[in-house]
């Protein structure tokens, strides 16, 4: 699903952000990507949507390779990922679903379809009676959640959260961990950023460890 | 009976095949793409109700700036109009031979009367023309040293459509120049070259001008669109991660473009409207004073269909370059 060879993102004011990472996630697979803040994780998420290109080395998403894609085709990459952020970066001046029927929108579906869709995913994450308020009405694990529900809405076969418990205490974090593993159990691919170690030994998952850019040596589970 | 039983059949099967077509993959797509587009007409409408000064302050400047090259556009077009119609009031001078008496004279008015491209045709005699000549020229007093009268008998000919029929015209002047009694013909088209020539400056005066408020309205609504730019530059981000082509972030404000550009021409139309209401009197008495009948003219449905469209355009325009450089500064390095 998602495979990085022996990738580098040097920036010019600093030295390598990212250094000689290689690893691969099946489709199916969760993942969590720890590390002390400034490891690179935040860099290694944001080469995958192309927000970024690296500097050397291979990043493939569903068998595509993304050096191959110009300007015009990340539109369609980026479709095929669902993007969860600490920060939610939801729309204020729209509602919830508005903002949960985004990517569809993008997508070019028509009115029925995205009434459809964004229901069944509000309801997946709890939040169907609340779709018509605005997301600061709501609490963090709420606007989290409807986060989640725009990453999924559009059934991407991969999900990329950068610090999605960043922001929240101990007992939403754990939710919203919970609802990802849900997700991974439908068959969804999902790769997580997260330095709440506690809580990714619980769930049991893959660990990639960063540190200075590089990525520690996998222990087997 | 039949009657009724036949549709009824017939409209179950059209409904099948418009079924049928409209689950065709597409006809859907389309079916999205204008839904799109009409919410989009909407909904960048109801953006700018929402900040009702800001909005109409930008169309207000958008309008007067329209204002201008469409009122310079209405008065050239006016001036035009006058003066051809000052010229179906100008007369041709047939100067008779001296030695022709005042009787010739007017057998020679009442048959060229007859003329089919003459309009009018009436004699002014020699004392008519000298007492006129005293009256008006300044040199009364040096006429009346000499102990006769030196002008000949004028006929003052009025020609029938010389705008419209210039050839008509000229070959009337042949005619008039072929009468044997007749010594010289003349007709004062000066005034009219001048006129023209005038009306040629002014014309190309309005088209730079044109382009040159063009250029502001275009920036206005570059400026403008700049600022939202700015105030949706998050709302920009998240779509463009979610998958938006740069088409998709483009549009709504190419329609927020096309509606301060139509607005501002529809009230710019409205102004000039007024504008012309109100000079409308004023004009027609300093017509009615040169005795033509002047009817001031308002914008033709061509001219006002191209400011509205026109000022649509350049509001598309405006935003379409903003917009364009600002996605260009987004692209991933």
């Amino acid at each position: 699903m998602l495979q990085f060879s022996n990738v580098y993102k040097r920036y010019p004011e600093g030295g390598d952000a990212l250094a000689a990472i290689s690893f691969r996630l099946k489709p199916g697979e969760m993942a969590f990507l720890t590390g002390p803040s400034g490891a690179g994780k935040s860099t290694l998420l944001r080469l995958i949507p192309l927000i970024e290109r690296p500097s050397r080395g291979q990043i493939t998403v569903g068998g595509r390779n993304l050096a191959r894609l110009g300007g015009g085709d990340i539109p369609h990459l980026r479709r095929q990922l669902g993007l969860i952020f600490q920060d939610f970066r939801l729309l204020d001046d729209r509602t919830v679903f508005d903002n949960v029927a985004l990517p569809l929108v993008i997508a070019g579906f028509g009115p029925t379809e995205i009434g459809r869709r964004v229901r069944a995913a509000l309801d997946k994450v709890d939040l169907l009676a609340k779709e018509r308020r605005y997301p600061r009405g709501l609490s963090g694990g709420e606007q989290q959640r409807v986060g989640i529900a725009r990453a999924i809405v559009h059934k991407p076969p991969l999900i990329l959260a950068d610090e999605p418990t960043g922001n929240l205490d101990p007992a939403l974090s754990e939710e919203i961990m919970l609802l990802f593993r849900e997700l991974n159990r439908v068959g969804v691919t999902l790769l997580i950023a997260s330095h709440d170690l506690g809580l990714i030994s619980r769930l049991g998952s893959r660990v990639l460890q960063l540190d200075q850019g590089r990525l520690e040596p996998e222990l087997e589970p | 009976m039949t009657r009724r039983r036949l549709p009824r059949s017939s409209r179950r099967s059209s409904n099948r095949l418009l079924r049928w077509f409209a689950a065709l993959p597409w006809v859907q797509r389309l079916e999205n793409y204008f839904f799109m587009h009409a919410h989009l007409l909407v909904a960048s409408l109801g953006r700018l109700y929402r900040t009702p000064v800001a909005s109409s302050l930008t169309v207000l400047v958008i309008a007067i700036a329209l204002t201008l090259p469409a009122g310079f556009h209405a008065l050239v077009d006016n001036l035009g109009r006058a003066g051809a119609q000052l010229e179906a009031t100008n007369r041709i001078s047939v100067f008779l031979k001296p030695e022709i008496v005042n009787e010739v004279g007017s057998r020679i008015a009442r048959k060229l009367a007859e003329h089919p491209q003459v309009q009018e045709a009436r004699l002014i005699t020699k004392e008519e023309g000298l007492r006129e000549f005293q009256r008006y020229s300044g040199f009364g007093e040096a006429l009346r040293l000499l102990d006769f009268n030196p002008l000949p008998a004028v006929v003052a000919v009025a020609p029938k459509d010389s705008l419209s029929r210039p050839e008509d015209v000229e070959r009337l002047l042949q005619d008039l120049r072929g009468i044997d009694e007749a010594d010289l013909v003349q007709m004062d088209t000066d005034w009219m070259h001048k006129l023209s020539a005038i009306l040629r400056i002014a014309g190309r005066t309005v088209g730079l001008l044109d382009i040159l408020l063009a250029l502001a309205v275009l920036l206005i609504v570059s400026n403008t669109i700049r600022l939202e730019l700015h105030d949706r530059q998050e709302e920009i981000a998240i779509t463009k991660l979610m998958g938006a082509t740069d088409a998709f972030v483009r549009r709504p404000f190419l329609y927020t473009g096309f509606w301060y550009g139509f607005g501002g021409g529809l009230l710019a139309w409205l102004l000039m409207t007024l504008l012309l209401l109100l000079l409308d009197t004023p004009v027609t008495r300093l017509a009615q004073l040169y005795g033509a009948d002047i009817q001031l003219q308002f914008l033709s449905a061509g001219k006002s269909l191209g400011l509205l469209l026109g000022a649509a355009g350049l509001g598309i325009g405006g935003a379409w370059g903003v917009v364009d450089h600002h996605l260009r500064r987004m692209a991933p390095s």
